[in-house]
């Protein structure tokens, strides 16, 4: 029996069978009579496909078919569209959308397009098949950098788009901005690039459709993040058949950081597969294959310009965009680049006027779609950078000159000149905090260390705000059991993140029964009427809000229900703690005793029918929440060869409410060493020439290890719970995106100040380090 | 990956007979390159000729200042072994930092130096130690085995047996990590040898060299400061996103220098 | 097809194999262990690992062949059913996976690197898992928990 609260640290319920082996991840699925797919993807960045020859495949034995773009364009499916949510240029016209097909129509336009899908009896056959399919392809030139692909007169990604412009946006008021800047002391300029990187769950996507012909439907076990937005797509859109046709199922699924979020061919292709051959047909892809047919992320050159007084006072920021979006708008590709960066510009920092502008393009490569932060991790590099660079250039100390800057607790509640509702926060305190923390007194002493071994050593803090995003509606529904088990289902879904932990901790909290008597189900078209999957740090705003009210709701059934035991007014009672009672009697009821009264018709009150206490409920998000924080980071470089290593690293978060303060570390864990890994370690680089993508498996993309990180210490500001959800939680999963990168790569300019060296471009590789020491000397 | 006829014989010259009876055979000693390559279909051999059960080619022997070093032995088992940390204690420490714990549980030094990855580690100390490659029909020294990149100086079917590295006065190995593969982006074997200097340099060209410019330094002085800044010509080395030619040049040096400074 | 006959978290057994199937394979597909998992296709990600006669191994980069005779441990077989191996019950009292898919590699690299050094250090503990990636934890909690694990294991 374990009554957990608000706030405990309790452990995973999923690690039981995470353990030992037992998790259920779709590989591990296995269907009678399976079919294996395989996928054959474009070698070229850019080709005309004359012709798909498939003959010598379907002679091999146990090759059972083969789909090309052609085959697919007959059988009427359409293309996959995308939902960014800014959809407009800004002469409010559409955005420029190539139609995606989930094959290659006509030309291959990145390397890892998928031109043609086979199946066979075994995955064996199915890679012979893939050998033997005959490709006319003709290449042809590609452009693989947006800022060329937006130049006058560069090589075209598609014929009809001109200028391979895909929307442009804006956001603030640019005379303002202008105004502003013209009137500062100072004005910093800065080039900024969020590089691109992806996110390599360790889990590769993979998929299984089958085909019920006797009732004609579609059961799909896909490890994806977003098991009802997929599904919407890929009947309606795709395969034109209603959407109560496809049971879509996530199984456990083997991490996600956004890019499981999105829609993709495979599945789609398997269900046609599957009802063609009226068999069961898997699909698992390789981590080399996922490399180029993964989306991609960040990928934002930027220009960032800031006014600043003589006092140090910010005055404006402006900041202009180049996203690259890679060959289609994938899901929600055009978003990041546009509102998704915008939302957070300026941090929390304090501005007179700030305005956003970017435009969007097409190259040849692999299309970007929400990673971890979308948007808000490219904000947040920016405007540290711009400002650790004015520390520099006009010599005031970057602790001090944050200091200054950051919005006081006294101006909250504020909108930001880029329309961001703060509620509540107390920067100041969380950056001081941070300070404290990472002991400054000491700091001296342990760059005289580091000097006396032969090692540069430096520091930087970096504060940041961003907000909440994803679908802004959440199901949850509570199904009490006649043996006492309680079934708790939200259409929120974890790829790791321990929402099977998390969500029942809140109902077994806010109820007062048994954490172990809850059975938690997610990620399953049939297990919720709607739900949002996982996406912009949205669970515990959304689910967890939900999983509140429908125990809210629970409780409102259970006070009449005890009402009517108690034969008093409903109005008389109240429930705490796990009790109804009547204060001032001895009148009192658990509510496992109520759950157990629900199924026996004699107690139950008019109106309610057994298992009355049963719950569904749809919470709706109102204003998107304010996840803020600050990280500091000491690194060591090592002057030789350029080396960096990471030290020490401190974070203090305010995420609202903390529901399970352990799992809340897990995300700030993961999400800080994917930002170290993107400052460090981490892109995703074609080669401009041929187009082909040069870190396109794990021998050369370079993920952290686990003697990459540094020591952590993180703690929570918990003085600010949201009142924009009754919960007060703020979201907490993509904060580490935000604040490592610019920690990192500050603290190793700080650690390089002395030889004048004030810019590299992430990742900050050994060699890029050695340059600039040597370039500076 | 291909089906392939697999054959484990009992001896070297079972061994030996299979690789001429099969078609297109290949040896398979730890499997820790040959199996990801075959995976990939970049090889696709009719035969597969497992070594592991070969007793000719396992275990390490020292014996009047020659470490003796099975072909079919481990990374892992030489890292661990007593007798090569004492003899040379170099050896031990750069079969300790090959791959990962995993890889040199499997991975062996015959196959490693047959297969000459131009990042691998072991060339570095073939080359470096002088060592001399003991095959099923003769013995080839250090400087005639490795011929370019993935290249030998082993004939069609020919079988590293063991390698006899002579014991040096003092020798080091320094390896700057591929920050992806953990291969060596920069290896450099330094060791001072009665007969003299000799520096190894693996991961910064298309295949394992003798550094001239280091050993001349280093026979001047045998000494950090004597190579720590030393011009290392960039021309033939490698260049690809993760270290240009002149870096790996450069780290040439500084590696040198941390070998000589550890050297024992 | 080759027969192989070995020995399997603690059972014997013997089929016929194609010689191509990897190690992995065979448990997963011919055994239906399913607790080890293939993250990648270069070696590089660890989530296959068990051990082969007491030794980690990458058993996507072994042939079922080559464990002909062996003495193979998987995830499934590392406690007896319903227990946990101190090292499993150590990641789950310090959060040290999420996703859970690295999760059995991780463990058994875990074990082995404890079997191999009792008591190691922060700093023995990073490195010696530098063969087995975790894109969800941050590492620190997996660290963490193999120092934990260590202590329970001794004692």
């Amino acid at each position: 029996m374990l009554k957990p609260h608000i706030g405990d640290s309790v452990l995973r319920h999923e690690d039981a069978r995470f353990l030992t082996g037992r998790g259920t991840y779709v590989d591990d699925i296995t269907l009678p009579n399976q079919a294996f797919a395989a996928v054959l993807r474009s070698p070229h960045a850019h080709a005309r496909i004359n012709g798909i020859d498939a003959s010598a495949a379907l002679a091999i034995s146990g090759v059972l078919l083969v789909v090309t773009g052609e085959d697919w364009l007959k059988q009427g499916f359409g293309p996959i569209p995308t939902k960014s949510a800014v959809n407009k240029k800004r002469d409010g016209s559409p955005l420029n959308e190539p139609p995606r097909h989930c094959l290659a129509i006509g030309k291959a336009r990145h390397v890892g397009e998928a031109v043609a899908l086979v199946v066979a009896e075994s995955h064996a056959a199915a890679l012979n098949a893939l050998d033997a399919i005959d490709v006319d392809y003709e290449a042809l030139p590609a452009v693989t950098d947006a800022r060329k692909a937006l130049e006058p007169g560069a090589l075209l990604v598609w014929d009809d788009i001109p200028g391979n412009f895909c929307l442009d946006f804006e956001l603030g008021d640019k005379a303002a901005t202008e105004a502003s800047l013209k009137a500062s002391d100072h004005v910093v300029e800065l080039d900024v690039v969020n590089n691109r990187v992806t996110a390599v769950p360790i889990e590769p996507r993979g998929a299984i459709a089958s085909y019920d012909a006797k009732t004609d439907c579609y059961t799909l076990y896909n490890a994806t993040q977003n098991v009802h937005a997929n599904r919407d797509t890929f009947a309606e859109k795709v395969l034109h058949v209603p959407k109560e046709k496809i049971h879509h199922i996530a199984p456990d699924v083997g991490g996600g950081f956004g890019v499981k979020n999105g829609v993709y061919p495979e599945p789609a292709l398997l269900m046609y597969a599957s009802r063609k051959l009226g068999r069961p047909v898997k699909w698992i892809n390789t981590r080399s294959e996922s490399f180029v047919s993964d989306s991609h992320g960040r990928n934002q050159m930027s220009k960032v310009r800031l006014g600043i007084n003589k006092d140090g006072k910010f005055q404006a920021l402006y900041t202009e965009t180049i996203g690259d979006l890679g060959a289609f708008c994938w899901t929600v590709g055009p978003f990041t680049p546009t509102g998704g960066s915008a939302r957070t510009q300026g941090g929390p920092y304090a501005f007179k006027a700030m305005y956003y502008c970017s435009k969007a393009a097409f190259t040849n490569t692999m299309p970007m779609d929400p990673y971890r932060g979308a948007g808000r991790p490219e904000a947040s590099f920016q405007i540290e950078r711009i400002v650790e660079c004015a520390a520099r250039k006009l010599g005031f100390d970057p602790v001090e000159l944050r200091r200054k800057n950051l919005i006081p607790p006294t101006s909250l509640p504020l909108k930001t000149a880029m329309g961001l509702d703060v509620d509540c926060g107390d920067f100041p305190q969380v950056f001081e905090r941070t300070l404290a923390l990472s002991d400054r007194a000491g700091y001296a002493k342990r760059v005289e260390e580091s000097r006396r071994k032969g090692w540069l050593r430096g520091f930087a803090i970096a504060p940041y705000m961003e907000c909440t995003g994803g679908g802004p509606k959440e199901f949850a529904g509570v199904r009490f059991q006649k043996d006492g088990s309680v079934e708790l289902a939200v259409g929120s879904q974890s790829t790791g993140m321990g929402h099977e932990t998390s969500m029942p901790q809140i109902l077994a909290a806010r109820l007062g029964i048994d954490f172990e008597s809850i059975k938690y189900r997610q990620g399953d078209t049939e297990a919720t009427p709607l739900g949002g999957g996982h996406g912009g740090s949205r669970n515990l705003e959304l689910g967890g809000n939900a999983v509140h009210q429908a125990a809210s709701e629970v409780i409102e059934k259970g006070r009449k229900l005890a009402a009517h035991q108690f034969d008093t007014d409903e109005a008389k009672v109240q429930f705490e703690d796990g009790h109804f009672f009547v204060p001032g009697t001895n009148q009192t009821m658990t509510m496992r005793e109520a759950i157990e009264a629900s199924f026996d018709p004699s107690k139950l009150p008019e109106g309610m029918a057994p298992g009355g206490l049963d719950a569904n409920t749809t919470y709706e998000r109102g204003v998107i929440s304010i996840p803020n924080g600050c990280h500091a980071a000491e690194v060591e470089v090592g002057p030789e060869t350029g080396v960096v290593r990471m030290v020490g690293y401190w974070v203090v978060d305010d995420f609202g409410t903390i529901i399970n303060p352990l799992l809340c570390d897990g995300q700030v864990m993961g999400g800080t060493a994917q930002g170290i890994g993107q400052a460090l370690l981490e892109v995703a680089h074609y080669d401009p020439e041929s187009g082909q993508m040069v870190t396109g498996s794990l021998t050369d993309y370079a993920l952290p290890r686990a003697d990459t990180m540094p020591p952590m210490t993180i703690e929570y500001y918990e003085g600010a719970p949201t009142k924009k959800n009754p919960l007060g939680v703020k979201g907490a999963g993509e904060a580490g995106c935000c604040g490592a990168p610019p920690a990192v790569v500050n603290a190793v300019l700080d650690a390089l100040k002395d030889y004048g060296v004030t810019h590299i471009d992430m990742p900050l590789t050994p060699e890029k380090v050695w340059r600039a020491i040597r370039a500076a000397r | 990956m291909h089906d392939f006829n697999y054959l484990r014989p009992k001896s070297l010259a079972d061994a030996v007979a299979a690789f001429k009876n099969a078609g297109d055979g290949r040896y398979l000693a730890g499997g820790q390159t040959m199996i990801p390559v075959m995976k990939q279909r970049l090889a696709s051999p009719s035969d597969v000729i497992d070594l592991s059960q070969v007793p000719e080619l396992k275990g390490i022997a020292v014996n009047g200042g020659i470490v003796a070093i099975g072909a079919m032995t481990s990374h892992a088992e030489v890292a661990a072994s007593k007798d090569v940390q004492a003899a040379i204690p170099a050896l031990a420490d750069l079969a300790s930092g090959i791959g990962d714990p995993h890889v040199r549980n499997r991975g062996t030094i015959g196959g490693s130096i047959a297969n000459n990855d131009p990042a691998a580690d072991y060339p570095a100390a073939v080359v470096g130690l002088n060592a001399t490659v003991v095959t099923d029909r003769r013995r080839i020294a250090a400087a005639d085995f490795f011929t370019g990149m993935f290249g030998t100086a082993l004939e069609e079917g020919e079988l590293v047996t063991r390698v006899e590295f002579p014991t040096p006065e003092a020798a080091a190995y320094e390896k700057f990590l591929h920050p992806a593969s953990r291969f060596a982006l920069v290896g450099v074997f330094v060791a001072r040898t009665k007969s003299g200097v000799r520096a190894a340099v693996t991961g910064a060209g298309p295949c394992v060299f003798r550094e001239t410019v280091l050993e001349q330094a280093l026979t001047r002085t045998f000494a950090a400061n004597a190579v720590k800044n030393i011009d290392i010509d960039a021309s033939n080395l490698n260049s690809d996103i993760h270290g240009s030619a002149e870096y790996r040049a450069h780290l040439v040096g500084v590696l040198a220098a941390r070998a000589v400074a550890k050297a024992r | 097809m080759p027969r192989i006959s070995l020995t399997v978290n603690g059972k014997p057994v013997a089929h016929e194999v194609e010689a191509r199937t990897l190690l992995v394979q065979y448990l997963r597909e011919t055994l239906k262990l399913t607790g080890t998992h293939v993250g990648c296709d270069t070696s590089q990600c660890g989530a296959c690992v068990v051990h082969v006669d007491g030794r980690a191994v990458k058993s996507c980069t072994m042939l079922a062949v080559q464990a002909d005779g062996a003495r193979v441990t998987t995830i499934e077989g590392l406690a007896p059913a319903g227990k946990l191996h101190p090292m499993q019950q150590a990641f789950h009292e310090n959060h040290g996976l999420q996703c859970g898919f690295c999760t059995p590699g991780m463990v058994m690299a875990s074990v082995a690197l404890v079997q191999g050094n009792p008591d190691p250090t922060d700093a023995q503990v990073r490195h010696g898992l530098e063969g087995n990636l975790c894109r969800c934890t941050g590492y620190q909690n997996i660290v963490k928990a193999v120092l934990a694990g260590a202590k329970a294991m001794r004692t």
